[in-house]
């Protein structure tokens, strides 16, 4: 007897009997409502290509001069101290300090000169963690969530992980797809564990069994009702769930990093980023279908390039480049689509906030890059103007990466929700897939 | 078919029966009455425009709009949609006749051509002859099209007057299906204030809001399916009318007792109609439980629940609502309630008060002395809608020195104290007219009106326009921390001055001075609660100027708005006077259910309107006679909260069992059975700290209920939100929606409970039960095992040991005279080792047995620290089950836990795991 509507009247159900809406005795057929027709399909799209995926956040926007889209022969005032260097292949030029991401540029598509208008952390980062531009009415989803509804994994393992949090959260979807967030990130070569999953406490394996097997003997007052009550059964089934996640291996040993070889582990960089990409690794092996890994420190307003230089770069070269060689070294990378992205780029005109100059906010104009799957790995997708102040031609927006991410993932992008008030929202509002990264 | 009775039955033999004795609580009659007035319904148009030739002019209201809705060609994935489709739109759900009209009638968009009537796009299309990507519509000279092509033929008028209908008459009334795969044809008559009445049952839109009991199609030609009860909802014009529908579960009952209270009166009515035996009460121990955490939020003790069970008197249920009534927790709980739907947000507020993450303890706080002294409800009401931010002949700085003050920990009360409650209308998400349009109405109605935003509201009878202008009304408050009355600036800038001195400070600088220096006790300036009326005050000016110079006043321009569904309000004054006035009126239709039904919802889990913020004309009340009793009675009460509680916790409805019978096993909406739910997020998380806390540390929390969470002991703050109560489901007060709280369970609430850090130190805490309890059964504490620390002391203990052991034996191979010699030496280490050894808690033999004997101290002896146990391990047991579960075991389970206690490791280890598995059990989370 459930009550829920459509703002437009209808009610889900009915959308989903596409061929319900309209005439049908008036003896005139039914119509052709392209859109429930696509969402009910939607439904059927499950051909997906990757099949779990890591996204990479990188708040605080990283300034794509310095990165993937260097302008060596652009005016001194925006150019920057950074040389491109060559990659693997040929052609395409980044930054000279990502060497190790230039050794596997065949790896990973850049996306430049990737363009949208919200200036502000909050917003920018909504906008690039669900790919709809944000609207005050409601949350859009999570690419992780999103994940967790579409794409459920399996009892002992969490379905979506955040490393350490994820900037996002779960939109109308709901708490149920939230992310399990570790709130801490792996150090190199020690033993790691999350928050619940683990058993602490000085309690055993054999105690939480025995600790069961007594709540099990006690637990059945509601016996008889169980079966016609969703709440009760709901509760025994996230039970069961939490006991096999507590006591089986499989979900603490993924989150336990010093399992991994050190000569494995290395090449991910001894920093917290490069072991966080390398827990995202055995999770996303061990079941997990989507893992979020964060890396901040972005929002260089000053001192730009020492930041960078010293920093962010030689963090994010060894974690993306160990995350990316170890993925396919595991035979990983044809079924894993990887995302980063920043909320947006950086001013091509050098501020003088300090003594070497920053750049401050820029959305117009900023990179993004796609990796594993279908994504054909070694292309440059779009391009920025000469000085890296906006797209050259037409402009690639987070609607358009959004939808080829979850394009990669099988997920149709113009899948219809219910909002929790009944509204019905399009996955991505207004994305087109990008056909030239699968190519 | 006689249409003077209003139920239907349709028995299994399929045919339709009138039933004589009418079981419904609806004032029929007067309906029937009028209807022997009214005109003779005229045909429909199948009838009339049956043949091309008719003279008649078809109407564009009436007949060409709701036509066009039931050929879909309005809907939102055809030209109802915002973009329009194939260079043509129409306003959704057509209720802009002027605006359909003009797009119709727009050349370049060629729909209609009176020149050339067939090339009329809204003929050739639906007919497909030319190329439609909607399909076919209608046939050739079918009457759809005979319509159409009589109104284009007749000049495609429309004269912009919009007629109003009356009421839309549906028959039958309520239907009631002995079967399945039964079927009934409703019938539709529209009446207009011109008197002429119409049968436009193919002009209608229907749909059920249940298709599993009575599926219904386009035509209004209903099916019964499964058993139960549902509305389905005809829609014409502005009306929406829900029709009721009912296929019982068993045969109607006669029941020969009669409830005493007339809610159970409501229900039983239904119920036995439905064939739906209610179950049987609910025993004591549910009983306190269940009223406990409902009305208090806070879990019973395990001797409240010995005592209750132990009380004889006829009359302890009504006492212990009484009590419950008067604790403290009643009006912490229901303040967080009340909080979550008027938006007590930290996020939201942030910025509204110069002082951080304050503002929703002060609302909190404020709420909860009203609802503790019980304020009448409309009462507290009118202090939120009506606030401003001085008390009467409180001068600004005053003001400020008082609101500073008591925005320090502790002084709250100082707030609370204080008449309004301005921050309401300070939210970020309360400042555009719009968006205090959607949230007024969310918090005060319980109704939904975003979708009139942009459309006519498709369930109920708001327009676009009934929407702007009510939004209107909420243009000219304004409330910020920067917002300021103009005869507040002066003293306002020298409160500023006396903080930032010489120093010219903005935006975020600025409020980081201000806010040091409240820290710092200083007398910080707030912002005020404006009401422009400038527009007002000039008139005012004009016409004063217009009679000293003895002319004609001039005409004023005083902007307006105008209550949802009721009277215009000029905005030269404050508005919410009137709006208030409105709201607590009795002809309210809104105001007092939605109260009423949200805090019916506390108790059954479900409204009796549900959603409880969605009261829409196509989302009937499951029992209206009950809403409406309920609703009325607590007006009556001067909107008496106590007594709305008092009414709905003392009813039989309300104290049912959760077992179900066969006929009442599926039903979830008629409240004839107690619906299991789970805790609300606040109740889980005191329940859990409240059930493994030792005697003295809970009754101490339970005293002063402000650390609960349940008090908002743990608000959520900006960016910061208890862990617990995040994945619980606390709400998170922002989207104007009832489903910002959830209370549905999820797999992180699991692993929580089942194996969080939180849990494994509460069982094993020093101020935990389970320390308690082997404390009362003279055995080691948890804590005793696996402490590190403890393990550290007991190897040095061991080392020390084995060195004086060491020690002696040297000693005794001294000779004589040596012995003599370091004797006193061999007496101050033995000194030092008894201190050491006795802070350890281990004894020490003494000097003279050592020296007799020094190797017979082979191993450390602790200190009897443990007292002899003072309880047996059933009784341990038997108040485990109380102050968790707030009942007795049976003796299975006693059984059980014995024997599980007694194969555990250690008798502490034992206890910690029956806890741990009753906290785990789906009886502690949820109510019974």
């Amino acid at each position: 007897m459930k009550y829920h509507r459509t703002c437009d009247g209808m009610k889900r159900r009915d959308m989903l009997k596409a061929g319900t809406v309209g005439l049908g005795s008036l003896g005139l057929g039914s119509l052709t409502l392209g859109d429930y027709m696509q969402m009910s399909q939607a439904g059927q799209l499950s051909t997906g290509r990757a099949q779990r995926a890591i996204f990479i956040e990188l708040p605080g926007g990283p300034s794509h001069m310095d990165t993937f889209d260097l302008k060596p022969d652009s005016p001194d005032k925006v150019r920057g101290a950074f040389n491109p260097i060559a990659t693997n292949v040929p052609g395409i030029q980044i930054s000279e300090h990502l060497p190790k991401l230039a050794s596997c540029m065949d790896k990973f598509a850049i996306l430049r000169g990737v363009s949208h208008t919200l200036a502000a952390h909050r917003l920018g980062r909504e906008y690039v963690n669900s790919g709809s531009k944000p609207i005050p009415a409601l949350e859009y989803p999570s690419y992780g969530a999103v994940m967790s509804k579409e794409r459920p994994g399996e009892p002992d393992v969490p379905t979506n992980v955040a490393v350490p949090r994820s900037g996002h959260g779960p939109g109308f979807l709901g708490i149920r797809y939230a992310p399990l967030e570790t709130n801490s990130t792996p150090k190199f070569g020690s033993p790691y564990s999350v928050r619940g999953i683990s058993l602490a406490g000085g309690i055993g394996v054999e105690e939480v069994k025995r600790r069961q097997g007594l709540l099990k003997k006690l637990d059945r007052r509601f016996a008889d009702l169980e079966k016609n009550d969703q709440l009760l059964d709901g509760l025994d089934q996230f039970g069961e769930q939490a006991y096999s996640m507590i006591t089986s291996p499989r979900a603490r040993e993924a989150f336990d990093i010093s399992k991994e070889p050190d000569n494995f582990a290395k090449q991910f960089g001894k920093e917290s980023f490069g072991q966080s990409c390398l827990l995202a690794l055995r999770l996303v092996e061990s079941g997990v279908r989507m893992v979020t890994v964060q890396l901040g420190g972005w929002d260089t307003h000053q001192d730009n390039f020492t930041k960078l230089k010293t920093n962010n770069l030689p963090k994010l070269d060894a974690g993306l480049s160990g995350l990316l060689n170890g993925l396919e070294q595991r035979g990983l990378l044809e079924s894993t689509a990887v995302f980063v992205t920043g909320e947006f780029g950086r001013t091509p005109k050098i501020n003088k906030r300090s003594a070497e100059g920053g750049r401050d906010h820029y959305p117009r104009c900023m990179f993004m890059l796609m990796a594993g799957g279908a994504v054909q790995g070694g292309q440059v997708i779009g391009e920025s103007d000469d000085t890296a102040s906006g797209p050259r031609h037409e402009a690639i927006t987070p609607d358009d990466v959004a939808a080829s991410f979850y394009y990669n993932l099988g997920i149709d992008p113009t899948l219809e929700y219910d909002t929790n008030t009944g509204r019905p929202i399009t996955l991505v509002r207004d994305g087109t897939v990008i056909q030239q990264l699968f190519s | 078919m006689t249409q003077a009775f209003c139920v239907t039955v349709v028995l299994s033999c399929g045919c339709l029966a009138i039933s004589l004795q009418s079981a419904m609580a609806e004032p029929a009659n007067a309906r029937v009455t009028k209807q022997t007035q009214d005109a003779q319904p005229i045909a429909p148009l199948s009838q009339r425009y049956a043949k091309a030739e008719t003279s008649e002019t078809p109407d564009f209201q009436k007949h060409v709009v709701p036509l066009l809705g039931r050929l879909g060609c309005n809907g939102r994935a055809c030209h109802g949609s915002f973009q329009g489709r194939g260079g043509f739109q129409l306003s959704l759900f057509g209720y802009d006749f002027q605006g359909d009209h003009k797009a119709l009638l727009d050349e370049a968009a060629g729909r209609v051509d009176t020149d050339d009537i067939d090339e009329s796009l809204m003929l050739a299309k639906p007919l497909d002859a030319d190329i439609h990507e909607g399909g076919k519509r209608f046939d050739k000279n079918s009457w759809q099209h005979n319509v159409l092509r009589q109104w284009i033929e007749s000049g495609a008028k429309f004269d912009d007057e919009v007629q109003s209908l009356v009421r839309l008459e549906v028959t039958p009334k309520e239907i009631l299906f002995l079967g399945e795969e039964k079927e009934v044809q409703l019938k539709v008559i529209a009446h207009w204030d011109d008197g002429t009445a119409e049968n436009v049952t193919e002009l209608c839109r229907f749909s059920s809001n249940d298709d599993s009991i009575a599926e219904i199609d386009d035509v209004g030609f209903i099916k019964s399916g499964e058993r139960g009860d549902t509305h389905v909802v005809v829609y014409y014009d502005s009306a929406v009318e829900p029709i009721p529908v009912m296929r019982p579960i068993g045969a109607e009952l006669q029941n020969s007792t009669k409830p005493n209270q007339v809610i159970d009166q409501l229900v039983q009515a239904k119920l036995d109609k439905l064939g739906i035996v209610p179950s049987g009460q609910c025993t004591d121990a549910e009983f306190i439980r269940r009223a406990s955490l409902d009305v208090t939020g806070v879990l019973p003790t395990a001797n409240q629940v010995r005592e209750f069970l132990a009380d004889n008197a006829p009359d302890k249920r009504e006492q212990l609502v009484e009590q419950l009534l008067d604790s403290p927790g009643y009006a912490a709980w229901w303040a967080t309630r009340f909080s979550d739907w008027t938006g007590n947000s930290e996020e939201q507020l942030n910025n509204v008060l110069p002082i951080r993450n304050v503002a929703s303890r002060l609302w909190h706080e404020w709420l909860r002395k009203r609802i503790n002294e019980n304020v009448a409800y409309d009462d507290i009401v009118e202090g939120i809608v009506t606030a401003g931010t001085r008390e009467p002949g409180e001068s600004y700085t005053d003001f400020c020195k008082t609101m500073t003050k008591a925005c320090e920990p502790g002084n709250e009360s100082l707030f609370a104290e204080r008449e309004g409650l301005p921050m309401f209308w300070g939210r970020r998400n309360f400042q555009k007219p719009e968006d205090r349009a959607i949230g007024f109405a969310y918090t005060f109605l319980g109704v939904r009106v975003e979708c009139a935003q942009c459309h006519k509201h498709p369930f109920d009878q708001w327009s676009k326009d009934d929407f702007e202008q009510f939004a209107k009304l909420f243009s000219s408050i304004r409330m910020n921390q920067k917002s300021i009355l103009n005869e507040s600036r002066k003293e306002r800038d020298k409160l500023q001055a006396a903080i930032v001195g010489e120093r010219t400070l903005k935006g975020g600088e600025l409020r980081k001075a201000i806010y040091k220096a409240a820290q710092e006790g200083k007398t910080v300036p707030f912002g005020e609660l404006t009401v422009n009326t400038s527009a007002g005050d000039r008139a005012r000016k004009a016409a004063a100027m217009a009679k000293k110079k003895g002319r004609k006043p001039p005409k004023a321009v005083i902007p307006q708005g105008k209550i949802l569904g009721d009277s215009v309000v000029k905005l030269d004054t404050d508005p919410r006077g009137e709006l208030m006035e409105w709201l607590r009126s009795e002809n309210n239709p809104y105001f007092a259910k939605a109260v009423v039904n949200r805090v019916w919802s506390n108790y059954f889990g479900i409204g009796i309107v549900d959603p409880t913020d969605d009261m829409n004309l196509a989302n009937p009340p499951s029992n209206a006679p009950l809403l409406d009793h309920i609703a009325t009675e607590f007006v009556n009460h001067d909107f008496d909260l106590k007594w709305l509680h008092r009414k709905i916790v003392n009813s039989e409805t309300y104290q049912r069992s959760a077992a179900t019978n066969e006929t009442n096993v599926m039903d979830r909406v008629n409240f004839s059975r107690h619906m299991p739910r789970r805790l609300p997020a606040e109740v889980v998380y005191d329940s859990v700290v409240l059930a493994t806390g030792s005697d003295e540390h809970a009754n101490k929390i339970r005293g002063e209920v402000d650390s609960m969470a349940i008090a908002e002991g743990k608000p959520r703050q900006r960016n910061k939100q208890d862990f617990a109560l995040e994945v619980f489901g606390q709400s998170i007060r922002e989207s104007n929606c009832d489903c910002d709280r959830s209370n549905s369970p999820s797999l992180l609430q699991s692993i929580y409970l089942r194996n969080d850090l939180d849990m494994h130190k509460r069982l094993s805490d020093k101020d935990g039960w389970v320390t308690q309890a082997c404390e009362a059964l003279g055995v080691d504490g948890p804590s005793a095992k696996g402490n590190p620390k403890a393990k550290l002391n007991l190897r040095r203990a061991e080392e020390r040991r084995a060195q004086f052991v060491k020690r002696v034996i040297k000693f005794q191979k001294l000779t004589d005279q040596r012995q003599k010699k370091s004797k006193p030496q061999l007496q101050k280490e033995y000194k030092k080792l008894v201190q050491q050894m006795n802070q350890n808690g281990y004894l020490v033999p003494s000097m003279s047995k050592l020296l007799a004997r020094p190797q017979s101290w082979a191993s450390l002896k602790p200190k009897q620290k443990t007292k002899p146990a003072t309880v047996t391990m059933a009784s341990l047991v038997e108040e485990a089950y109380l102050r968790t579960l707030s009942r007795f075991p049976d003796e299975e389970e006693t059984e059980i836990s014995i024997t599980f206690i007694e194969e555990s490791e250690s008798p502490a280890s034992g206890v910690q795991s029956l806890v741990w598995a009753l906290v785990n059990t789906k009886e502690f989370i949820i109510t019974h």
